[in-house]
C-alpha cells in the first residue's frame, strides 16, 4: 500500500451559465441552468514514502483541487483518496496531523509574534516531543542560521527570511508528507538555491514525502525525481522527469560557428543534409543566434554525432555547442496542448 | 448539489449587499425606533408629561434624533484617518483644491445619499407605521435650514478629529470618545428638556446641542415664535463659524507635521 | 489529544503573546480604553437623568437597572477577547487566507479566534466589575459562595448568548463573500438594546428579542437571578440551556460557512 493512493479521483462542480446585466444576475438567483466543470476527472496515481514529486499543470489545471483533497478541505465527488491510511476528507485533524504545508504567497505563522513563539505555539499544536523539536530547529540551525531571527516579528522579517521560517514550522514536527505551494515564489536566487538545499536535506534525513506545485521549472528540476503534469482536469503524464524531455523524441540541438557564412549558406547545407541522411531524418536548420545555425537532431531517428561529423567534414567550422531541449520548452508545449 | 448552488446565490447576494449596504443601517435604524418607542412608552406609563414634553413629542424627538444620527455621522474623521494610513490623502492634497473644501463636498454627497436612503424612509415609518403626531407649523420651514446647519457644525467637528490621525494613528479611540460626548450633550439620547436646570444651562453653551436639540426642538416645541426660531438659526450659525474657523487654523498646523515627517 | 488541556494551553500561549505584542502600542491602548471608558460611562449618564426624573423603569429602581448593565458590560466582555477576531473575517474571505485556517490539526473557529484579543476590553471590564460591585452594595445583596458561582454560571451563559450573536453575524461573510460588516453592524446594534429590561416590549418584539435573537439573555433574563430571586421568571433559569443551545446553533451556522468556502476559496 503506497502513503499516498488515488484511484479513479474526480471532483466536479456545478457552475451557473450567468446572464448579462442587473436583470440577468436577478434571474441567476432562481435560475438552474448549469454545466458541470470537471475540475479533477478521473485521476489515479500512488506516491510512496520519501519521493519528490514535482505535480504541475497550467493554470486552472487543477492542481489546488487536488492539493484542497488532499488536505481534506474538499471532499471528492467519487473515486478513492488514501493518505497513510486516512480519508483525508473524514479525518481532516488526523490527516492533517501528518502533514506540513507551505504557501509561497502566503506564511502560516503568526503574524505579530517573534519567530520563536510560532514555534513554540506549533509544538503545543502538534505534541512535539523535546526531542523532535530540538533536533529540527537543530538541523536548521546548521543549515541557516534560524536562531538570529527567532526575537523578530514575522511581519518584520524580508521576503527569504519568512520562507525560511515557513519551512522550519512546516517540518517541525516532522511530518510524514509536506505539501509545496510555490516556495520560492519572488526569491532572489541565492535564497532560492538555500531553500532548495534545505528542503533536498530533510527529504535525505526523513525521508518525509514532498509534493511540489509551482511554476517554477527550475525547482522542479533541482529538486523532483518524478513528474506529473495536470492538464484540465487529467494525469497526462507520470513518470521520470528526465523522461519528459523525451516526449516528442530525444532532442539535441547543435549550434555550429562557420567560418565566412555567407547568404545561401543555410539552404546548401540543408541540401547537403537531406542529400546525406534523407528526407526522413527530421533535421530541422535554423538561425537563431547571429552568427551561429542550429541544426536540431532527433537521437532516436539520426544519431548526433553522425550529423556532427558529416558538418565537420564538409564545412568549416569555427566552434561548436550541444544543446539539449529544455524542459521548460518541452512543458511549455505540453500546456499548449501537445499531448491532447 | 445544493452547496455549490448556495455559493453561486451567494456571490449575488453578496452584490447587492454591497450596494444595499444602507438597508441594513435603515434595518438597525427602525429596530433602534421600535426601542426608543417602547421605552419611552413605559417611562411614560405613569404621566402625560414630564419635563414640559408628551410622549408623542419625546418619542418624534429621539426617532428623529437616530434618524440623524446617521446622517451626522458621516465618518469623515475615519475617512481621514484611512486615507493617511493607505497613502491616498497625499492625492489629495496634491490637487489645486482646498481640502477642506474637498472633504466637504466628499462628506455631502454622501450627506444627500442618506437623506434619501435612510432619513425618508424612516420618516415615513415614524409617521405612517408608529402613527406619531406632529404639529405642523413654520417650525417646518425651518427645520430643513436647520438641519443643514447641524451637518456643517458635524462635519466640522469630524474633520478636526479627522485631522488629529496626523499625529496618532487612534482614531478609534478618539472617534467613540467623540460620539459618546457629543450623543449624551447633544440631546440625542436624552431630550435637552430632561437634563437638570443647571446642567442644560451649561449645555446650552456647548456646540453639540447646536447639532441635535436645536433642530429637533424646532419640530417638537409648540408655541415658538419666528424670533425664537431666528435665534436658534443664529447660535447655529455661530458655531458653523467659529467651527470652520477652528479647522482652518488646526489643518494649517497640521498639515505642517505632515510635511514635517514625510508621510 | 484534543483535550480542554490541550486547547487551553495553547490558546493561554498565543492570547498573552498576542497581548505583549499588542501593549507595545502603548498610546493606542490608553486612547482605546478612554474611548471605551466614556462609552460606557455615557450610558449610565443616561440612566442616572432618566431616573432623575421618574422613579423606576418597567418596575426597576436606578440601582436595578445600573445592576443590569453591569451584568451587561461583563457578558460582552468575552466578545472583546475571544471573538474579536470576527471582524477580520471578511479580509480573509477575500483575500484567500483563510484556507490557512484548515490546515492545522486544531479546531478551524478555535484556531481562527485565538488569533486576536481585544486590549480595550480590559478597561470594559473593569468598569463592568466597578459598577457592579457599587450597584450591588447599593442594593444590599449578598454575596455568599453560592451566589458566587451562580453568578460564575450567568456570566457564562450570557456571554455565551452574546458570542454566538456574533458569530453568526460574522459568519454570513462565507456566503456573502465578505460582505458582513453591515450584518455585523447591525447585530452590535440590536445587541445594545440588552440593557434594557426585555419587559417594556410586547409582543411580537418580545418574543423577538426572547427567542429568536435573545438579548434579553445578555443581561437582562440572567440578572434577575440576583436582583430578584424569588420572583424571577422560569425563563431566567433557562439562562444556561439557552446559551449553550445558541452557541451550538453559532457553532453550526460556522461550520456550515467554512464547508461552502472550502469549496469556493482560491
Amino acid at each position: 500500500m503506497s502513503l499516498i493512493e488515488a484511484r479513479g479521483l474526480s471532483k466536479h462542480f456545478k457552475v451557473l451559465n450567468h446572464r448579462e446585466g442587473l436583470v440577468g444576475a436577478m434571474k441567476d438567483l432562481f435560475s438552474t441552468d448549469f454545466r458541470v466543470v470537471k475540475a479533477v476527472d478521473d485521476i489515479s496515481f500512488a506516491i510512496e514514502p520519501g519521493e519528490i514529486v514535482g505535480y504541475i499543470g497550467p493554470n486552472g489545471a487543477g492542481k489546488s483541487t487536488t492539493i484542497k483533497m488532499l488536505t481534506g478541505i474538499l471532499q471528492p465527488t467519487s473515486g478513492r483518496l488514501i493518505v497513510d491510511s486516512i480519508v483525508p476528507y473524514e479525518n481532516r485533524q488526523k490527516n492533517v496531523r501528518n502533514m506540513g504545508v507551505i504557501f509561497g504567497q502566503r506564511t502560516q505563522l503568526w503574524w505579530d509574534l517573534p519567530v520563536v513563539e510560532s514555534f513554540k505555539i506549533l509544538r503545543d499544536i502538534y505534541s512535539i516531543d523535546e526531542n523532535t523539536y530540538n533536533s529540527q530547529l537543530g538541523l536548521f540551525q546548521e543549515l541557516v542560521d534560524l536562531r538570529s531571527l527567532y526575537s523578530t516579528p514575522v511581519r518584520k522579517l524580508s521576503l527569504g527570511q519568512r520562507m525560511l521560517c515557513d519551512l522550519a514550522a512546516a517540518f517541525l514536527h516532522n511530518p510524514k508528507v509536506i505539501l509545496l505551494d510555490e516556495p520560492t515564489i519572488g526569491l532572489d536566487i541565492s535564497v532560492k538555491s538555500k531553500i532548495r538545499t534545505v528542503i533536498r536535506e530533510l527529504n535525505d534525513t526523513h525521508r518525509t514525502t514532498i509534493i511540489l506545485t509551482t511554476h517554477d521549472l527550475g525547482d522542479v528540476e533541482a529538486l523532483c525525481r518524478r513528474l506529473m503534469i495536470i492538464d484540465k482536469g487529467k494525469i497526462i503524464y507520470d513518470g521520470e522527469i528526465n523522461r519528459v524531455t523525451e516526449l516528442f523524441g530525444v532532442y539535441r540541438t547543435l549550434k555550429v560557428q562557420i567560418f565566412q557564412y555567407g547568404d545561401g549558406m543555410m539552404d546548401l547545407l540543408k541540401a547537403r543534409l537531406t542529400d546525406k541522411f534523407g528526407k526522413a531524418s527530421e533535421i530541422v536548420v535554423e538561425n537563431t543566434e547571429p552568427g551561429w545555425t542550429d541544426v536540431t537532431v532527433n537521437q532516436a531517428v539520426v544519431p548526433l554525432l553522425d550529423v556532427l561529423n558529416f558538418l565537420m567534414g564538409t564545412l568549416p567550422v569555427k566552434d561548436v555547442r550541444i544543446v539539449e531541449v529544455s524542459m521548460v520548452s518541452v512543458v511549455q508545449k505540453i500546456y499548449d496542448g501537445a499531448l491532447r | 448539489m445544493k452547496p455549490y448552488l448556495g455559493t453561486i446565490k451567494g456571490t449575488l447576494i453578496a452584490w447587492f449587499i454591497y450596494r444595499f449596504s444602507f438597508f441594513f443601517t435603515l434595518a438597525g435604524n427602525l429596530l433602534y425606533m421600535t426601542l426608543i418607542f417602547f421605552l419611552w412608552k413605559s417611562i411614560y406609563s405613569g404621566a402625560d408629561t414630564i419635563h414640559g414634553m408628551t410622549f408623542n413629542q419625546t418619542f418624534i424627538y429621539l426617532a428623529l434624533a437616530g434618524s440623524l444620527f446617521i446622517l451626522f455621522t458621516p465618518g469623515t474623521d475615519w475617512t481621514i484617518s484611512n486615507r493617511i494610513i493607505d497613502g491616498s490623502l497625499i492625492v489629495d492634497l496634491l490637487k489645486p483644491v482646498d481640502f477642506q473644501i474637498l472633504t466637504l463636498a466628499r462628506t455631502t454627497g454622501f450627506g444627500i445619499f442618506n437623506v434619501a436612503v435612510i432619513t425618508i424612509p424612516s420618516l415615513l415609518v415614524l409617521f405612517l407605521g408608529f402613527r406619531a403626531d406632529m404639529k405642523l407649523g413654520i417650525g417646518l420651514l425651518f427645520f430643513p435650514i436647520g438641519i443643514m446647519l447641524s451637518f456643517l457644525i458635524s462635519f466640522a467637528i469630524d474633520f478636526s478629529l479627522g485631522l488629529t490621525s496626523f499625529y496618532t494613528e487612534s482614531i478609534w479611540g478618539i472617534s467613540t470618545t467623540k460620539t459618546a460626548i457629543t450623543s449624551l450633550l447633544s440631546g440625542a439620547l436624552i431630550p435637552l428638556p430632561f437634563f437638570p436646570q443647571s446642567v442644560q444651562n451649561i449645555l446650552r453653551l456647548l456646540p453639540f446641542q447646536a447639532i441635535y436639540n436645536i433642530p429637533l426642538s424646532m419640530v417638537t416645541s409648540p408655541n415658538l415664535s419666528v424670533l425664537d426660531y431666528a435665534r436658534a438659526l443664529g447660535v447655529q450659525v455661530f458655531w458653523v463659524v467659529l467651527l470652520f474657523a477652528f479647522c482652518r487654523w488646526f489643518y494649517r498646523r497640521a498639515f505642517r507635521v505632515l510635511t514635517v515627517s514625510g508621510g | 489529544m484534543r483535550t480542554l488541556r490541550y486547547y487551553l494551553k495553547i490558546y493561554f500561549r498565543c492570547a498573552v503573546q498576542y497581548v505583549k505584542a499588542r501593549m507595545q502600542y502603548r498610546d493606542d491602548f490608553i486612547i482605546c480604553s478612554i474611548g471605551m471608558a466614556f462609552s460606557c460611562v455615557t450610558t449610565i449618564f443616561v440612566f442616572r437623568i432618566l431616573f432623575n426624573t421618574i422613579p423606576n423603569l418597567a418596575g426597576w429602581s436606578f440601582d436595578e437597572i445600573l445592576f443590569i448593565y453591569a451584568f451587561f458590560l461583563l457578558s460582552i466582555t468575552p466578545v472583546q477577547f475571544f471573538v474579536d477576531n470576527i471582524w477580520f473575517l471578511r479580509y480573509d474571505i477575500i483575500s484567500g487566507a483563510f484556507i490557512k485556517y484548515y490546515l492545522k490539526p486544531i479546531n478551524i473557529l478555535f484556531y481562527y479566534m485565538s488569533e486576536r484579543v481585544d486590549v480595550k476590553g480590559f478597561s470594559q471590564l473593569a468598569l463592568g466589575v466597578a459598577t457592579l460591585i457599587y450597584a450591588s452594595s447599593r442594593l444590599r445583596m449578598e454575596w455568599n459562595l453560592a451566589r458566587i458561582l451562580l453568578m460564575g454560571i450567568a456570566w457564562f451563559s450570557a456571554s455565551l448568548v452574546a458570542m454566538s450573536i456574533l458569530i453568526i453575524a460574522g459568519s454570513t461573510g462565507f456566503w456573502l463573500f465578505g460582505g458582513s460588516l453591515p450584518v455585523l453592524n447591525l447585530a452590535i446594534k440590536i445587541r445594545d438594546f440588552s440593557p434594557y429590561p426585555t419587559t417594556v416590549f410586547t409582543g411580537i418584539f418580545r418574543i423577538l428579542f426572547t427567542y429568536l435573537i435573545p438579548i434579553g439573555f445578555v443581561a437582562f433574563y440572567p440578572a434577575q437571578l440576583f436582583l430578584r430571586p424569588g420572583t424571577a421568571p422560569l425563563l431566567a433559569y433557562a439562562s444556561p440551556l439557552i446559551g449553550i443551545g445558541f452557541f451550538l446553533l453559532a457553532y453550526f451556522i460556522w461550520s456550515k460557512g467554512v464547508d461552502s468556502y472550502a469549496g469556493t476559496g482560491s
